[in-house]
Parts: C-alpha cells; structure tokens; sequence
C-alpha cells in the first residue's frame, strides 16, 4: 500500500490551516497563534520563503521556537533571573534549570535571527560596526544583539566555555566583555586519547580520554554551579545536580525516540526542517524545559500517528541523506526535499545534547563527561567516526556536510567527514556552503545537492 | 527519432541533436550566454534545428542541463551537469573512471563506474580560482585572447608561482608580477599550472586511470600538459569537449 504524501504549507497556507484549525477546536498553548503573525509583529520575513509541516505539534512547535524572547521577558518579569549559556557543551542549562528562579538560554541562538529577518534588524553590519566583520560566523549576531537589547532581555549571568570550542565564538564573547557584559568563563580543554600508562574514562559515545582531563572539566562544571547556584541563592549538591540530569535526560530521550522513529522510518514522517528545530530545542529547551517535553512529545505523537497510517513528507523514492551541521538558511532543509531527498540522520553538531547524560556515577563527572563528548572539543576524525557510524545505521545514500560561512570549527572538517563517508561506506557525499540567505546561492545549491541526489539514485539500480 | 540536449552553462549555451535509431549527433550550435538566459537558449535550439534540417515536432524530448537549466523553459526535464558530462564522455569514451570538467563558472572532477554511472563527484565551490573565469581574467590582464593564452603558455620555461586561492588577489600577484617583468609565457604557464593545482587537491589523490579532460576549458592544449602535470597521470582530451554536457543531456533524454 502507497503512503499518503502530505505537501507543507506556505505562510500563507498555514494562515488558512490555522482558521480551519481552529474552527475544529484546536486547543493551543498560551504562545499560540497563527505562525504570519511573527512576520507582522516581529520582521521575521524570512519565514515567508519557508514551507512548513501542517500539523498543530508543527504550529506548536514553530510557535514556541519564535517566542523565546516574549517569554524571557515574562520570567524576568516574574522575577527569575536569566542565565546566558553560551557553548555550554550540554551543560549549563542543564545545571540552571535545577534551580529555582534561574532560566537560562542560549544566546549563541541569535545567530539564526539575522537568518529568519534578512536584513530588518541588520545585527550582522551592526556586529560589523562593534569591531566582528563577516570573517567570523554569524554567531557574531550576538554581539549586536546584546547591544540593541530587542530579542532577548539582558542576561543576570553570563557563563562561556573556551578553550577547545570553537575560536569564532571566543572571539566574539570577549568582545562582548569588552562591551560591558561580564562573562564567567570556564575551560575547556582538548578531547586526547591517553597515554601509555594513563589513567582512563570512557564517554558516552564509547571515546577514550585521559581521567585528568575529566577531573579538570568536572572542577570547572563545579566552580560554574557554585556561582549558578550562588545567583539563585541556594547551596549546590549532588542532589540538586543529579535531578537535573534526571531531568535533562527526559528531553534527551523523547529526541532521541523522535529521531529513531523519523529517520529509520521508510518514508519520512517529519520534515527535514522541523526535526532542525527540534533537535535544536535539546541545547537550551528554548528557555522552558517543561514546555520543550510537551512540544516534543506533541511531535513524536504526530510522527508515530503518521507512520500508522502510512503518511509521509517526502516521496517512496526519496533518496535518504544523513545531514551535517545545522545551515544558516533553514530554506535549505526544505530545498533538500523539494529536490527528492530525505534527512534520514544528523549531527547538526547538537550531539552533545543528545547523548543521554550516564546516571550511574556523580553528576558533575557525568556532567563532565558528557561534555567532554562533544564533537567540536575533540579531533575531527572523532566527529567524522561518529557520522559514519549512524550514516551507516540510518541507512543514508548520501551524506551532505553544511558549511557556515566564516566558521572556524567547520573549515575544514568537512573534507575529513566526507573522506571518512567516502572510505569507510563508499557513500557520494557534498560538502556545501550556505550563507544566512542563500537565494542567490540557489542555482549552486541546487547544483550540488541535485547532482548528489541523481549519483545516489543511479547506485541504487543493480550493475549489470 | 531525435532527442535534444541543451546544457545552459555561465558562459555559453550549446545545444546537441542526436538520433537514437542511427546513435550519432545530428546538429548542435552554441552561442554565448547572456542576460536573457530563457530567450537565448530557445534561439539557439530554433536555429541549431533550422540548422540541421529538423523540425520542432520530430523532436521526442528535451533535457536541459547546466547552471542555467532551470531557465530553459521547453525542456522536458532537468539533469545536472555532473550526470551529463558523464554519460557524454562515457559514451564516446568508455573506458573513462575519471573525468574533470573545467567549466566557466566551476570545475569538477566526477568517478564514474565501469558502466558509465556516476559513483562520486567533487566541485569547487569557494571561487573561481579553479574555473575557466580565472583564466579569461588573465587573458585579459594580459591583453591576448583566451585561445591565445594557451598557446602562449608553450614557450615557458620557468612558470611563475601564483599562490593565492583568490582570482582577485591573483590578479593582484599578476599585475606584481608584470611590474617586476615577470615573462608573459611564465605568467600563463603559472596560472594553468595553479588551476592544475585546485582541481588535483579536489581530486584528493584519488584519481583513477584512465582520466578524460572535459568542459570549455579542455580546449586549451596546455590546461590538459598542466593537469598531466598536476595528477601525475595522462590526461586525455575528449572529442569535442565543449559539447559534452550538452550531449550528455542528449543522450539521458533519449534513455528517459
């Protein structure tokens, strides 16, 4: 029996959903609303050039990603004191949201925003002008974000990582301080395999790595949840962190149900484009954990419910491609369908909040571990074993690795992957640069990623 | 029975006829590329029938190609340059494994299995320093024809070093070059020599014998001395190179 392909709506589409929606009684949460009214009240343009899952766990999703800064600003409001995590390793919000009166968020997020708004709100000639031309990623979108005050409210705390993540973005958060905004920095040291004779830890993901390094993470985690813990005036312990990971993990898992049931799914049920957002909403919960349970299980109920009745999102031949970092033009997740693939798996280098956090063993070593597990913090050889490992797994046909222009973590990383994909599985893989807006790329995307499909799909007919 | 090809590159349109019962090309044209990508590619492909005796109705069917082939309104589909040049050069050359294509806009180099599909490709994507436009930039600096550039190429005995993967800091190296009286002949030879260079790093050391040389910029003799050179292996020139694309598309049509 063939399944049902259900195509995704324009803004515009999902305006008529939306009335039709409610008018069958949709009950929606208290950020809901039609998805175009973010255009209008926000500038967010770019949503326009999107095509969109049409059902209400969609909406909700969509709904909930676009109104972070509303509800940050009700919780300060409300009184909670808000905690910038910025390349927190899958760390910090975890640690803040086991405390009381803390929310934290991700202002490296912001580097989306210029994506979504095109050119309304110019943070990137704005980060130019604070001194981060466009030699730097467009996290660098932060910096004028900070400035403006417009999409999120100014941070009680800020906390950043350096050391081995990536260069950019040190860059650009001590320019931040320079700026006025105290940042807690923390180390973090490079991911190494042993020594000879060293003593040893293994992390999620089975990697190797020396104890010394953990016990240096795992100090650093502590002093990070002494001054989280100091803001929202409460004594840190193991107890505290350990529900915090309990809790962390309830996220980790629904995604990782969410994943398994999308991706090893014979024909998608989910789009590419929302399970981007999705998987994005591990890093941070969107500055609401609850609420980040409720959205995914929303979208895991939809997926399974789809897949009992036999609908999908992409056609029966959908080539199955295994997708490589997050892109700065979210339009190029759908273009990948429109052209006739599928995301059958990803490491939209959000994998360091994915992997569940191990519960068997202190927190804050766990937590160390964990975040010692990080691709970005270790050789890119590790990064691309693990692509090939759950490329193989998902069965993918294809591998595309998405650059960010002016990222210095996915410079050259890329041709490492791909080599590993191309020896290792003997799979054609496509290394493609997409800018924040990359309509004028289309022709050259469409180029790549066209021609990536069509080699896939001729290897499927059998040699003669 | 006729099958059409037309392969709208970046700096010019061919077009290719082929008739499936007798398999030979039956007409082609080409012309250069322009603003009116639409308008330009539906006057080549009337003239190129016109041309070799045929009508528009005896053509079964048309594929496009090219990075302009969604601008060719009256094709019956669209296939991508690297499956078109693949099928092109498998079907006048098939022993090939590997081919490089250094076209105006991009070069690449794609692997192909023993039964001409394609198993892999590589595409310079970052600038035009691995492409045919780098080459017309030189031609230019140096006051000659781009066919000129070639055969220019030949009396050098010293190719000068151009280090930049930049065609707008090359040309900078070039005018440096020039100051310092730096021989025309080396200067080309140098800039053949680091296209060469790019499409060998693309390639990443996985070359497989027999390689054939395709696109426009195959008909530069010293491009294929210089990618020889650079892969340490023959290159071979296909027949016709600049339409190879195009009768790729020629020939996916007549198979669809």
């Amino acid at each position: 029996m063939k399944h049902c392909l259900l195509k995704p709506l324009s803004l515009d589409a999902w305006d008529d959903r939306y009335r039709e929606l409610v008018s069958s009684g949709l009950i929606e949460p208290f950020y809901g609303g039609p998805l175009s009214r973010h255009v209008t009240a926000s500038g967010d343009h770019r949503l326009e050039r999107l095509r969109f899952d049409s059902s209400p766990a969609a909406l909700r999703l969509w709904n909930f990603l676009l109104t972070e800064n509303e509800r940050l600003r009700k919780a300060r409001a409300a009184g909670d004191r808000l905690v910038g995590a910025m390349k927190d390793l899958g760390t910090v919000p975890v640690m803040a949201y086991a405390l009381e009166g803390l929310r934290a968020f991700y202002p490296d997020g912001t580097w989306w925003t210029p994506c979504l708004m095109e050119e309304t709100d110019c943070l990137l000639p704005k980060a130019e002008a604070l001194g981060i031309d466009a030699s730097f990623c467009p996290v660098r979108a932060m910096l004028a974000a900070f400035q403006d005050g417009g999409h999120f409210p100014r941070p009680d705390f800020l906390v950043c990582s350096a050391g081995a993540v990536c260069d950019d973005f040190s860059a650009i958060a001590q320019r931040l301080e320079k700026l006025g905004f105290p940042v807690l920095w923390w180390e973090m040291p490079r991911r190494r395999a042993p020594e000879p004779g060293e003593a040893q830890v293994v992390l999620p993901g089975g990697m190797v790595t020396a104890r010394e390094l953990v016990d240096c993470v795992r100090e650093e985690l502590a002093r990070v949840g002494e001054a989280l813990a100091e803001l929202a005036g409460q004594t840190p312990s193991d107890a505290i962190w350990n529900k915090a990971v309990r809790a962390a993990n309830q996220v980790r898992g629904l995604l990782a149900e969410l994943r398994r049931t999308v991706y090893h799914a014979p024909v998608a049920p989910v789009p590419a484009l929302e399970m981007l957002i999705a998987e994005m909403l591990a890093i941070h919960y969107c500055s609401d954990r609850e609420e980040t349970v409720a959205v995914l299980t929303d979208l895991l109920d939809e997926a399974r419910r789809r897949l009992s009745t036999r609908i999908g999102v992409v056609a029966e031949n959908a080539v199955r491609v295994f997708w490589v970092n997050p892109v700065a033009d979210l339009r190029a997740m759908n273009l990948l369908e429109e052209w006739g693939g599928c995301l059958c798996g990803s490491d939209f280098m959000f994998t360091h909040a994915l992997d569940p956090i191990p519960e068997d063993m202190p927190p804050l070593e766990a937590l160390a571990r964990t975040a010692l597990a990080d691709p970005m913090v270790g050789p890119a050889a590790d990064r691309a074993a693990r692509v090939v490992r759950e490329a193989r797994a998902a069965k993918a046909e294809a591998v595309v690795v998405a650059r960010i222009p002016g990222a210095s973590h996915s410079a050259t990383e890329g041709r490492v992957i791909l080599e590993a994909v191309r020896h290792a599985l003997g799979l054609p893989g496509v290394e493609v640069e997409i800018a924040p807006v990359c309509d004028a790329m289309q022709p050259t995307l469409a180029g790549r990623l066209q021609a990536l499909l069509e080699t896939a799909r001729a290897r499927r007919v059998k040699k003669p | 029975m006729i099958f059409a090809g037309i392969d709208a590159g970046s700096r010019s349109i061919k077009v290719v006829l082929y008739d499936a019962e007798t398999r030979k090309v039956v007409g082609r044209g080409i012309a250069e590329q322009g603003v009116d990508q639409a308008q330009l590619a539906e006057a080549l492909f009337e003239q190129t029938l016109e041309v070799s005796g045929f009508g528009r109705n005896q053509v079964a069917r048309t594929v496009a190609t090219g990075y302009g082939r969604g601008s060719v309104r009256f094709a019956d589909s669209t296939v991508t340059e690297i499956t078109c040049h693949a099928r092109g050069v498998w079907q006048t050359s098939p022993d090939a494994r590997t081919i490089i294509e250094i076209g105006g806009q991009d070069s690449k180099v794609i692997w192909i299995e023993p039964d001409g599909r394609v198993r892999d490709f590589a595409m310079n994507d970052r600038c035009a320093a691995g492409t045919g436009r780098f080459l017309e930039m030189v031609a230019t600096r140096l006051g000659v024809d781009l066919r000129e550039l070639s055969v220019i190429s030949w009396a050098s005995a010293r190719p000068a070093v151009i280090s930049s993967t930049c065609v707008v800091f090359a040309e900078t190296e070039i005018i440096g070059l020039l100051a310092s009286g730096a021989a025309v002949p080396d200067i080309a030879a140098g800039v053949q020599k680091a296209i060469a260079s790019r499409v060998s790093a693309m390639a990443m050391r996985s070359v497989v014998p027999p390689v054939y040389f395709t696109g426009g910029v195959a008909l530069q003799p010293g491009m294929c001395r210089a990618l020889q050179e650079a892969l340490e292996t023959e290159v071979q020139v296909v027949q016709d190179p600049q339409f190879t694309g195009a009768l790729g598309a020629a020939l996916v049509a007549a198979a669809q």
